[in-house]
């Protein structure tokens, strides 16, 4: 990127901004016509001049002009004689140009600022790119130092000005400086002496101004970089909030917080005092200008040096000056302004904190690393200089299964960082079949080399869109171009430098996978979550999901299969009565009244939580159906129990959120309610007031919460309004907002299991939903089903950064993906830390036997089984070396040739090495 | 049978005698009333103690499996409680308990239980006190068997 901001500006600029600068200067003549034809229609229709000397008739738009004398005698050329009117007919002529030249006038404005403002946004979405796709090659050491929400200020917010000020950046002054300086050679042609000393003032103006400007910009550079601190420390607060509770550290952190307020604070508050103090000298030095002009002007006017026109003229003249001066100051200022933020957002992406460019290249084809892994003279220090890694010289083949064990010390992990390229300033050399790690671009490491760390790294997304992370290479287009709006964004990302990939398009590598599509790709996850032990979660996760009928369509038929077997089931074990099924002409006793009243599954917010209550559909129905009335009723004897019933818990208490009706910081205001509604009865209470207490009975569940409230009358009702809401959705606002229940259809809005049940279980019956589980499953495995569940699992989401997800499950998705892609070289750096020592043993073993003819590093604390590994390195301090198995790099010192070396070395490698070495470090790791 | 009936019946309870009615109305509003099925179990022995319960209406054995078999030590009726014990102790179900036919009961969560005897100590009190009655009957028992 440029050091630059203009030349960064021009470079990607320079073309539309002479466009924009040239319908400027076409705009320009209309503009002055504009300011003059109101001259015209005051001089010479309404006072007449036109008309002077008994004239009746005036001519009108005529155009004609008479050639310069040199081309020749043409005499005056008449292009269009004009039209002849009178007083009136004038005055509506002009009028109407006026009008005319309105319109001109506001269409070029029009065009200007829109044109100038796609200019700057589009610089904008330049400079943003480019500085995230600088933050993409951030260092893996660069990468320890940046605060992920300073960089987003900088990307999101810091930048926001200079967007703004790219489209004034070369017209603005451009423009202006053209006005001033018309303005001083008309004074200049008026009078010398005036003109020098209005130039005088200017001199001023434009040489103190911006000093003191400058002061007030050193301040405003230090103001950006504390409020990027701000946003900086307050993302790290919120990211260790549990350590901030855990240690009662928040008044710490309040402190902390408001001293930087504070700093804030006080650096705006001198920007004020500058801000202003300028101000103040700009209007002082345009005001005392015309005091100049009427002492030296009136004085020699007074002499009889200057006649009072040119006087009146001059100062006439000098109205127009301080405008454009202000204006260009102003804009000045900005430049300044944006050039100190543009320097500071620059200074945090410094050429010598990036990986060289190359790094991100695709290349045409990508080569196996199926070779063997050789380090020499390796050295590795740490951030402060210290040594974590000496003079390591070892060598493994490929296949190989190697373990990198060390007690103590940070040897083994610093090794699979520098296998896994997240440590690239290393001295010496490591390779992977001969290509240097540090030199090795991501398209090439990040198919071949795969490696986890022990804190995996999960984006929001859904199971699936997490374990195929690695294998969106490129995207294959799918579809046609001819879209129109697709040919802008297109279009828009050539002018912006933005890639023209599109996100729909299907990215995924599913011959990396080894797999021919999108469904033998999922069945290939199940495969490996099985592996990694969490088939039962992914089960739960589906039960739980909604089905996506365009990826699996068969499931649409095989669930309603599913739900008449299980309610065959039931029936056959005498156990109806643990689920009531939902049936259109009958109230659901297990379903809350909200549920009952809906009869399907809402897709959208109006149909669910507290939109529910403000449905004017839903409302309107059960106005129609006399119900409104009575439900409020029945929401303030939820309300009357629920105040009654909780009152004493202290707000917070857990018993609120598991129990009552109503969050705990609502419960005052339902009080009030209650009181209002004691005092002048519930006819007289507010629709507000009445809307808050109807929505209280939508959760009513007769059998759970047991207050009685339930009539067979009140059911009827109930029943009688879902059939109404059912009559009014049709062809309504809403109608897509809610999926109907249908015993022979799935419910594309509910749950997997909700689907399966077509009920609600039974609340008053002991275990009911444990029993049901099991014979969900049972259903499930007779009808072949667990699949197709387990694919409706890898559509769970598992929130910000994974957090849905448990421990384990996270550490199961980041080997699942890297499994998933089948790399040559699989290194796991602590990846089993979250799981119990059984599972991290069990799942290890596992891993090794599966992946024996790839080359699997793991580091380890203690050798558990070594008959596992075929190549044991023992560090010790900052060196290492090869306890059991051979070590390739001694063979190749040796006589052979490389090629006969590597052979060798791989037929030993894949023989199991001495049992002595082994146990001698199993010996010294006891001791 | 609503609410107002089970806090009746918690009244019958020597164990939340003394407890304010308004209390009593939150405990059973926090348990979970269900039924069960001829033979159905309420637990079984050596399972994790995870709630009490007080017996509404029906009737129950409560079993000590034994290597000889499966002994009843003890029967029980209506405005009983059962399974107390094993949630304030923390230990396993002691005895099995077995619906003799259909029963309805209250069952009272271990979690929400102590989460409401942490939270009014005049219910921890009334807990105490029952428990030290039953401690000086048993001692009172012993006493009249030792002599």
């Amino acid at each position: 990127m440029d050091k630059s901001l203009f030349r960064y500006i021009w470079r990607y600029s320079s073309r539309e901004q002479l466009v924009i600068f040239a319908v400027i200067l076409a705009s320009l003549p209309f503009y002055f016509w504009s300011l003059d034809l109101p001259k015209s229609i005051v001089n010479d229709v309404i006072q007449a001049g036109a008309f002077k000397n008994g004239k009746t008739d005036a001519i009108f738009l005529e155009i004609a002009f008479t050639p310069p004398a040199f081309l020749g005698n043409w005499g005056r050329i008449v292009v269009f004689p004009g039209i002849t009117v009178d007083q009136l007919g004038l005055l509506l002529g002009l009028s109407l140009m006026f009008l005319v030249l309105v319109l001109i006038n506001g269409a070029f404005k029009y065009w200007i600022n829109v044109a100038k403002g796609a200019l700057g946004e589009r610089m904008l979405r330049r400079l943003r790119f480019d500085l995230f796709a600088v933050t993409l090659r951030f260092t893996p050491n660069t990468l320890r130092t940046v605060k992920a929400s300073e960089t987003a200020t900088i990307i999101k917010d810091e930048v926001e000005p200079i967007g703004g000020f790219i489209g004034d950046a070369f017209v603005q002054p451009l423009l202006l400086g053209t006005q001033a300086l018309t303005a001083m050679v008309f004074i200049l042609m008026q009078n010398v002496w005036l003109g020098l000393l209005a130039g005088a003032v200017v001199g001023v103006q434009f040489t103190v101004i911006p000093r003191m400007r400058r002061i007030q910009l050193r301040l405003g550079k230090k103001r950006q970089i504390a409020s990027r601190r701000l946003a900086g420390r307050i993302g790290e607060i919120v990211d260790g909030m549990e350590a901030v509770h855990v240690h009662n550290a928040t008044r710490w952190e309040r402190a902390e917080i408001g001293e930087r307020l504070y700093y804030l604070f006080d650096l705006r508050f001198r920007i004020y005092k500058w801000k202003f103090m300028v101000k103040f000298l700009n209007n002082l030095l345009a005001q005392i200008t015309p005091f100049f002009f009427y002492v030296v002007g009136g004085y020699l006017a007074l002499k009889g040096h200057l006649d009072i026109g040119q006087l009146v003229a001059v100062i006439g003249a000098y109205r127009d000056l301080p405008p454009p001066l202000k204006e260009l100051i102003d804009w000045d200022q900005q430049r300044l302004d944006v050039q100190i933020k543009y320097d500071q957002i620059i200074q945090q992406f410094l050429p010598d904190r990036l990986l060289p460019p190359e790094s991100m290249d695709e290349p045409g084809e990508i080569p196996s690393l199926d070779g063997p892994v050789a380090f020499k003279n390796l050295h590795v220090l740490d951030a402060h200089g210290g040594t974590l890694l000496e003079g390591v010289t070892l060598a493994w083949p490929y296949p190989a299964r190697v373990a990198l064990v060390g007690d103590t010390g940070p040897g083994p992990g610093v090794m699979a960082r520098v296998l896994g390229r997240r440590i690239v300033d290393y001295g010496g050399s490591a390779t992977i079949a001969g290509n240097e790690l540090s030199q090795m671009p991501d398209s090439i490491a990040g198919r071949r080399v795969a490696y986890v760390g022990s804190e995996p790294i999960l984006f929001p997304g859904t199971l699936r869109d997490n374990l195929v992370y690695g294998l969106r290479y490129a995207p294959r287009h799918q579809g046609e171009d001819g879209d129109d709006g697709e040919m802008q964004r297109i279009l828009e990302a050539k002018r912006t430098g933005n890639p023209s990939d599109r996100l729909n398009d299907d990215w995924i590598d599913y011959q990396a996978a080894g797999v021919d599509g999108d469904e033998e790709l999922d069945v290939q996850l199940i495969e490996i979550l099985t592996e990694l032990e969490l088939a039962d979660d992914v089960y739960r996760f589906g039960l739980s999901g909604l089905v996506d009928l365009d990826r699996q369509p068969e499931l649409e038929e095989q669930v309603v299969e599913a739900r008449h077997l299980l309610r065959a089931k039931l029936a056959e074990a005498g156990l109806e009565r643990l689920v009531e099924p939902f049936d259109i002409d009958r109230y659901n006793r297990q379903a809350s009244i909200g549920e009952n009243l809906l009869f399907g599954a809402s897709t959208a917010p109006s149909f669910s939580g507290r939109g529910l209550v403000s449905n004017p559909l839903l409302r309107a129905v059960l106005d129609s159906e006399e119900l409104t009335d009575e439900l409020v009723e029945l929401g303030a004897r939820i309300a009357e129990t629920m105040t009654e019933i909780f009152r004493d818990l202290p707000p917070g208490h857990p018993l609120f959120d598991q129990f009552s009706f109503i969050a705990a910081d609502d419960l005052q205001d339902y009080e009030d309610i209650m009181r209002r509604r004691s005092m002048r009865g519930t006819g007289a209470l507010s629709r507000e007031d009445r809307t808050r207490l109807l929505a209280l009975p939508f959760d009513y569940i007769e059998p759970r919460h047991r207050l009685g409230f339930l009539n067979d009358k009140l059911r009827d009702r109930i029943v009688a309004a879902r059939r109404a809401l059912r009559d009014r959705l049709k062809g309504s606002l809403f109608e897509n907002d809610l999926v109907l229940y249908d015993p022979d259809e799935l419910c594309s809005a509910a749950p997997l299991r909700d689907n399966l049940l077509f009920g609600r279980v039974a609340h008053d019956i002991a275990d009911a939903p444990s029993r049901i589980t099991t014979l969900i499953s049972e259903v499930v495995d007779e009808l072949g089903l667990r699949q197709s569940v387990e694919v409706v699992g890898l559509g769970y989401q598992v929130g910000p950064a994974g957090r849905l997800l448990t421990p384990q499950q996270r550490a199961g998705v980041a080997l699942g993906r890297c499994i998933v892609k089948r790399p040559d070289h699989f290194i796991l750096n602590n990846a089993m830390t979250a799981y119990g020592d059984a599972q991290a043993r069990r799942l290890l073993a596992r891993l090794l036997d599966t992946h024996r003819e790839r080359c699997i590093v793991a580091v380890m604390r203690q050798l558990h089984s070594p008959e596992d590994f075929d190549v044991v390195v023992e560090f010790d301090g900052a060196g290492a070396r090869i306890v059991h198995g051979t070590d390739l790099s001694a063979v190749e010192n040796g006589t052979h040739d490389g090629e006969a070396a590597t052979d060798e070395a791989e037929a030993v490698g894949r023989e199991r090495g001495s049992r002595d070495k082994v146990e001698a470090i199993l010996a010294k790791g006891r001791s | 049978m609503t609410l107002e009936s089970e806090v009746q019946s918690l009244r019958q309870v020597p164990m939340f005698r003394e407890i304010d009615p308004a209390r009593l109305k939150l405990l059973a509003f926090t348990s979970e009333r269900v039924g069960f099925a001829p033979g159905q179990l309420f637990f079984r022995q050596g399972d994790a103690s995870d709630a009490a319960y007080v017996i509404l209406a029906g009737r129950a054995q409560v079993v000590l499996d034994l290597p000889a078999g499966a002994f009843k030590i003890a029967e029980l009726g209506t405005n009983d409680i059962v399974g107390e014990m094993g949630i304030l102790s923390d230990t396993p179900r002691s005895a099995s308990v077995i619906a003799e036919g259909e029963v309805t009961a209250l069952r009272i969560d271990k979690r929400v239980f102590l989460e409401l005897l942490g939270q009014f100590p005049q219910m921890s009190i009334a807990v105490m006190r029952e428990l030290a009655k039953r401690l000086e009957r048993t001692n009172a028992r012993l006493a009249e068997s030792s002599s």
